[in-house]
């Protein structure tokens, strides 16, 4: 809450230099994180985040993506604030002792106070993905995991430095429980470095403009991004109950699909003014298989925050987006709230469905969101090899994930082969050196992207000869039995699939969420991933855009033809056979999946 | 007394608004200033007329010229613009939409319900596949066939492209069958201007490699010709000197080198500068600095330590990443120009510009942004003329947008509206400030810093108060220092290999490499007619700990790299590992050295004297300041803040606290008062 006093007010512009100052400090913790940190998963793929929150840990400044949960209340319940002090370092991993905070117990957060003059006047986080934390399998995610004992270490809430002394044993502890130590101790101290610097920094800030003054503009920039989705949402959402619902396929242990079933109700309330909640308790049962997403209930209003921002740069994502809804209601119990200890590794795709479902809760309202997207995909790839042919096997692990399509939208095309916010790719000739693998093909998936006005993004098609003697494999493709849903006239996204030597005799197709798959030298193995629904009629789509489309690769002749009514005469466009195919206009209903349907059931 | 010989060097950095040429006379040390339109249809043409015009000035004939220097924005306007050649890039099979899937990410400041992929430079309908592999360490996995290569060769007719840029996996280890594809490329289409990512770029990951060197097949045919008709008209005037072009790593290279490789001038211009700021530096025995150039739309910040200019390959040209050696600067979108405007409850400045035309409200020209000149303007620290009388300035057309776009809406006056605007802009440029000095180890207060560009002294002294720096040093022509580096600048080049494998340094084969990469620098340095007595090279070594994505550079000691390695980093991030230290690339830094001009020699003065008073809005209230016409200043002469000191290509801001002297080559040294 924001300081009465008139000399603590801080006015626009330095509220404009404090923001400024604080994206200057998150950005050099990132930049710290990428440069030092050992695992290709962290400074490769980049799976790492950093957060700024206030004396009252309320996350005033944070990453643009909203899979950030209530990070700092777990601290507190065992920490209580008062009893920190200056130099102190917490961390956990601890999902179910988190409420879902961080929702696998691969993601390590570093979380630290910062005071001045005795005061404490806010915390520094950084988080990053740790490649492997022990558990069943390589990786420590895995498909067949049944409980979430078997999915690593689990740390809670714990003082890892205590007013500048490291307590070591913890962490020998945890690096001990690792696959890949080396990797382990090295990420901790890019991330503890990180989270140094952070602290620094912000101290620096409360210095050059005094703790009362940044106190007030991290409460205007909650207030801002709050006020700003209320209002969207108000002309998003008229008074009632709107409804949506979406589906994972399966959770790799024979059942789904599990249908994610969100509810939005704005009313008036006592006081008059609109009250919006979130009900997600109609949500199927919790699986048996890893795809348990632990939501933390701030988890939908950091997406709906996320998406009223826009691409607005003066704005900043922070819990102003969760604070805009007035409940979120889960079910104990269910896929998205399940009780201890059911697994969560997989929990990714879940986490991207809900995302696709509360896109489609803003269209059935008649906003303007993304079609679907497909969930990113990832495979783990673990085995042995000889460095040397007369040298010891050395085990390795390869966590690849691969991009997908992102969903059309009203004035733009989905965005084509990506993975996620931050997220990189593996470059081929950094994987070929590092791994027993050699890339035969790394594209676009032809015709992955739904067909619409606006196309939907294409997904990826990834080939790996595999060099190792032998190797076990665990694949997460979702979105193949309910491909991502095409809108107001779209069509679906393709879907992905996973196959082992395709075109030879001996092809055969991996069950899309599976582990255990055994390849050996030799063996091709072909990863095509899911593309993103379509917007808008296809045969309204310019004729010009289809050929470049064709010429380029993202979409076949055949479906040029038969999709959006475009015909070509070798590489041109035929006009006249074009005219003729678009006289004959099939009629289109309100989304589609498989078929158009007016509701997604 | 009988003249020497003269010994002429002409630099020429063409803007967006005017060309500016030094004309330096080594034997005499006299410089001779010129000023001409630029002519954006065809810069050869003022370019041209400004060498002329100097010349005259001097009186001294075309055919004396020994040396003729050049910055160009030829490059960087093409990238930014997207208006190069129509290219094809021709890649292995199976890799055809590398370029288009990128590094598969939404990057991390984008959001992702409204992100949009750029444009690639090459669409993937003119991305071609050729037959052949190449693997890790550069090992042959498949021949290279070259029917596929000869189809490419027909498909790319077809296309009717200007350019082709050839990338092919792991060509950085191994660049055989890159050069025979460029090869018969090359003889199938004559006319065509055909690029080797080898000979661009060997360093490792496809994604970036394709990108730098597509970005060089797109430049290639607009460069060369543009070079070819500088050629020529010199040619036409008699001037048999060489043409030098100045390059992003802050040296000079000849023509050839350039035609070659014309992506090396992406970063032209903001790299003259920044040797032209260390030079006038150097003049004033002043080692350590941080320059700050800002221009009418962006700000280029760059640290030098102990007179030496960093080199990054970690660079940007818009949304590309380009790493290419390149002067380790950062770039805002900060300038002059940048509007400011209330959306939301917040004040935000830039990155959009009002450009030069219609430019700030201030000039008159219907432009009705408020911009940061506009509130220099309201807050009177623009004297009414600029440019040496020959432009107005509308001061109550700057007051109306200062007054309607920023200081309604946010329910202030004008004044504290204006001083809002270029405090959002002056923090901005202090986080890039930052980044060089802070971020990277060092405490910006052991450095002076360094304002030019046209806007640069206007601002100099503030951001010197918002990181504790406590010395400003304003060059003597802060508006065309550009000129100046190009007259200073050494010639220059890298030669770098990757080793096929990272791992721990093998003294003996880095040994061999560095011999191999020695003659390939002495090479080129015979090729642009560098003495020998001029010649150096500088072994650096860039190293990481084993599993890291990132290198450091770091001279090459022999054994004792490792160990410099790991103070290095620990200055940088703080600690160290236990990890085994890799050797990832080794690089040779040639040099020529070129003559250095003499600094000039300003005559003492007789003690500063205003030419008026302004009526200024400072912190502290309305005052009258006095306004000092540089033009008047001699060596040893005082000003005190607050001041305003004006000449014809900027004006300084002094304010109050700061108070300096000029030095005798004309800079002023100004310093914090206790």
């Amino acid at each position: 809450m924001r300081p009465s006093t008139e000399a603590a007010a801080c006015d626009p512009v330095t509220l404009e230099i404090v923001r400024g100052a604080i994206r200057s400090a998150q950005a050099e913790m990132e930049a710290l994180i990428e440069r030092t940190a050992i695992s290709a998963f962290i400074r490769e793929k980049k799976d790492f985040y950093t957060g700024l929150f206030d004396a009252a840990g309320v996350l005033a400044v944070g990453s643009n993506v909203p899979i950030f949960g209530d990070i700092t209340g777990p601290v507190f319940r065992d920490f209580p604030p008062e009893t920190m002090r200056p130099g102190d370092l917490y961390w956990y991993n601890d999902c179910y002792g988190s409420e879902g905070a961080v929702s696998h117990s691969n993601d390590q957060v570093l979380l630290a106070p910062v005071f001045r003059a005795e005061r404490r006047c806010g915390f520094v986080m950084a988080w990053a993905h740790f490649a492997d934390i022990g558990g069943l399998r390589a990786g420590s995610i895995s498909p067949d995991a049944t409980d979430i004992y078997q999915e690593g270490i689990i740390v809670p809430p714990t003082r890892l430095i205590e007013a500048g002394r490291t307590n070591e044993a913890v962490l020998t502890l945890f690096h001990r429980n690792s696959r890949f130590p080396a990797q382990s101790l090295g990420d901790m101290r890019a991330l503890m470095a990180s989270v140094d610097l952070g602290v620094r920094r912000v101290g620096e800030i409360l210095d050059r403009f005094g703790p009362e003054v940044v106190a007030d503009a991290l409460g205007q920039l909650l207030a801002r991004t709050r006020e700003r989705v209320r209002e969207r949402l108000s002309r998003t959402f008229a008074h009632g109950t709107h409804r949506f619902t979406d589906a994972i396929d399966t959770d790799g242990h024979g059942n789904g699909p599990f249908r994610i079933r969100l509810a939005l109700t704005r009313s008036r309330g006592p006081d008059g003014a609109d009250r919006f909640a979130l009900d997600a308790s109609e949500t199927d049962d919790q699986a048996p298989g890893p795809v348990n997403f632990l939501m933390n209930p701030s988890i939908p209003g950091m997406a709906l925050g996320l998406y009223y921002l826009g691409g607005d740069p003066t704005q900043v994502c922070n819990a102003g987006g969760p604070q805009a809804l007035d409940a979120v209601t889960l079910r104990e119990g269910s896929l998205l709230r399940p009780r201890f200890p059911a697994p969560l590794g997989m929990r990714g795709l879940t986490m991207m469905r809900v995302l696709a479902a509360l896109n489609g809760l803003i269209n059935v309202a008649g906003g303007g969101a993304p079609a679907a997207h497909s969930a990113y995909v990832i495979i783990l790839l673990r085995g042995s090899v000889r460095r040397e042919p007369a040298g010891p096997p050395e085990p390795f692990l390869l966590s690849d994930g691969i991009g997908v399509g992102y969903g059309a939208r009203p004035e733009a095309d989905g965005i084509d082969a990506v993975y996620f916010v931050a997220q990189e790719n593996y470059p081929v000739e950094f994987l070929e050196a590092g791994y027993p693998v050699r890339l035969r093909r790394y594209g676009i998936a032809a015709d992955s992207g739904g067909a619409g006005r606006r196309r939907g993004g294409c997904g990826i098609v990834r080939e790996y000869e595999i060099l190792a003697d032998e190797a076990v494999l665990a694949v997460r493709i979702d979105s193949v039995a309910n491909p991502p849903w095409g809108l107001a006239g779209g069509r679906a996204g393709g879907s992905g699939r996973a196959v082992v030597n395709p075109g030879t005799p001996g092809e055969r197709l991996l069950a899309p969420l599976s582990d255990g798959n055994r390849l050996a030298r030799g063996d091709v193995l072909r990863i095509e991933t899911g593309g993103g629904g379509g917007h808008g009629h296809p045969f309204d789509r310019e004729p010009e855009a289809v050929l470049e489309d064709v010429l380029g690769g993202f979409v076949s002749r055949e479906a040029a033809q038969r999709h959006y009514g475009v015909a070509l005469a070798g590489d041109a466009l035929d006009a006249a056979a074009t005219a003729a195919l678009r006289a004959d206009r099939p009629p289109t209903r309100a989304f589609h999946r498989h078929e158009y349907v007016d509701a997604l059931a | 007394m009988p003249s020497p010989e003269p010994d002429l060097a002409v630099a020429v950095d063409i803007g967006g608004t005017f060309t500016d040429v030094a004309l330096h006379d080594a034997a005499s040390g006299r410089t001779w200033r010129a000023k001409t339109p630029s002519v954006p249809a065809d810069p050869s043409r003022a370019f041209m007329a400004g060498v002329r015009l100097a010349l005259d000035e001097a009186g001294l004939p075309a055919g004396a010229l020994r040396r003729v220097l050049h910055g160009t924005t030829v490059a960087t306007n093409m990238i930014l613009e997207g208006k190069g050649a129509r290219a094809a890039l021709v890649t292995t099979a199976g890799f055809r939409h590398v370029l288009a899937i990128g590094r598969q990410d939404i990057p991390r400041r984008e959001n992702l319900y409204a992100f949009v992929k750029p444009a690639r430079p090459v669409p993937s309908s003119r991305v071609l596949e050729v037959r052949e592999r190449v693997g890790p360490g550069g090992t042959v996995l498949e021949p290279l066939d070259e029917a596929s290569v000869r189809e490419a060769a027909e498909a790319c007719r077809g296309l009717g492209v200007e350019a082709v840029a050839v990338c092919l996996l792991h060509a950085f280890a191994n660049p055989a069958h890159e050069e025979r594809v460029a090869g018969i490329l090359r003889a199938a289409l004559p006319g065509v201007a055909v690029t080797a990512s080898s000979d661009v770029l060997p360093v490792v990951r496809e994604y970036e490699r394709s990108l730098a060197t597509v970005l060089n097949a797109v430049v290639m045919p607009g460069v060369a010709s543009y070079v070819s008709r500088l050629e020529a008209r010199l040619e036409e005037a008699r001037v048999a000197a060489p043409l030098l072009l100045m390059q992003s790593n802050g040296g000079v290279a000849g023509s050839a080198t350039i035609r070659r490789a014309p992506a090396l001038t992406a970063l032209s211009g903001p790299a003259a500068g920044v040797v032209g700021a260390r030079e006038v530096a150097a003049a004033c025995g002043v080692r350590d600095l941080i320059t700050v150039d800002i221009g009418g739309t962006s700000a280029d910040i760059c640290l030098i330590k102990d007179g030496r200019i960093g080199l990054t390959q970690a660079g940007h040209v818009g949304p590309w990443p380009l790493p290419l050696p390149m002067v380790d600067m950062v770039t805002i979108g900060a300038g002059g120009g940048s509007v400011a405007r209330v959306a939301g409850g917040a004040l935000a400045v830039g990155p959009q510009s009002a450009g030069a035309d219609p430019g700030p409200a201030a000039y008159g020209r219907g432009g009705r942004e408020a911009t940061v000149t506009d509130a220099h303007v309201v807050l009177g620290h623009l004297p009414e003329r600029l440019l040496g009388g020959r432009m107005a300035l509308d001061a109550a057309a700057a007051r109306a947008a200062v007054a309607g776009r920023v200081a309604g809406p946010l329910g202030l006056s004008p004044e504290a509206a204006a001083r809002g605007i270029l405090a959002v802009v002056d923090n901005h440029m202090v986080g890039a400030l930052r980044v060089v000095s802070i971020e990277r180890g060092h405490d910006p207060r052991d450095f002076t810093l360094v304002p030019f560009g046209g806007a640069g002294p206007l601002h100099g002294c503030a951001l010197a108060d918002l990181l504790g720096v406590r010395r400003v040093l304003v060059p003597p022509a802060p508006g065309v220092l550009c000129a100046d580096g190009l007259l200073a600048a050494d010639l220059k080049a890298e030669f770098s290999r990757t080793l096929p494998t990272a791992g721990p340094p093998d003294p003996e084969a880095v040994a061999g490499l560095y011999r191999d990469l020695a003659a390939q620098a002495e090479a080129w340095l015979a090729r642009e007619g560098v003495a020998a007595a001029d010649r150096s090279q500088a072994r650096v070594a860039l190293m990481r700990y084993h599993g890291q994505g990132g290198e450091l550079a770091v001279p090459w000691a022999g054994d004792a790299t490792a160990a410099a390695f790991a103070a290095a980093h620990e200055a940088l991030y703080g600690f160290r590992l236990d990890s085994p230290v890799e050797l990832v690339t080794v690089r040779i830094e040639a040099a020529g050295r070129m003559p250095r001009p003499a600094p000039p020699r300003l005559p003492p003065g007789t003690g500063a004297r205003a030419r008026a008073r302004l009526p200024v809005h400072l912190a502290a209230g309305l005052r009258d300041v006095p306004l000092y016409d540089r033009g008047d200043l001699g060596a040893g002469d005082r000003v005190a803040g607050p001041a305003i000191v004006a000449q014809l290509d900027a004006t300084t801001l002094v304010p109050a606290g700061w108070s300096g002297a000029v030095h005798e080559t004309g800079a002023i040294l100004l310093g914090r008062e206790p």
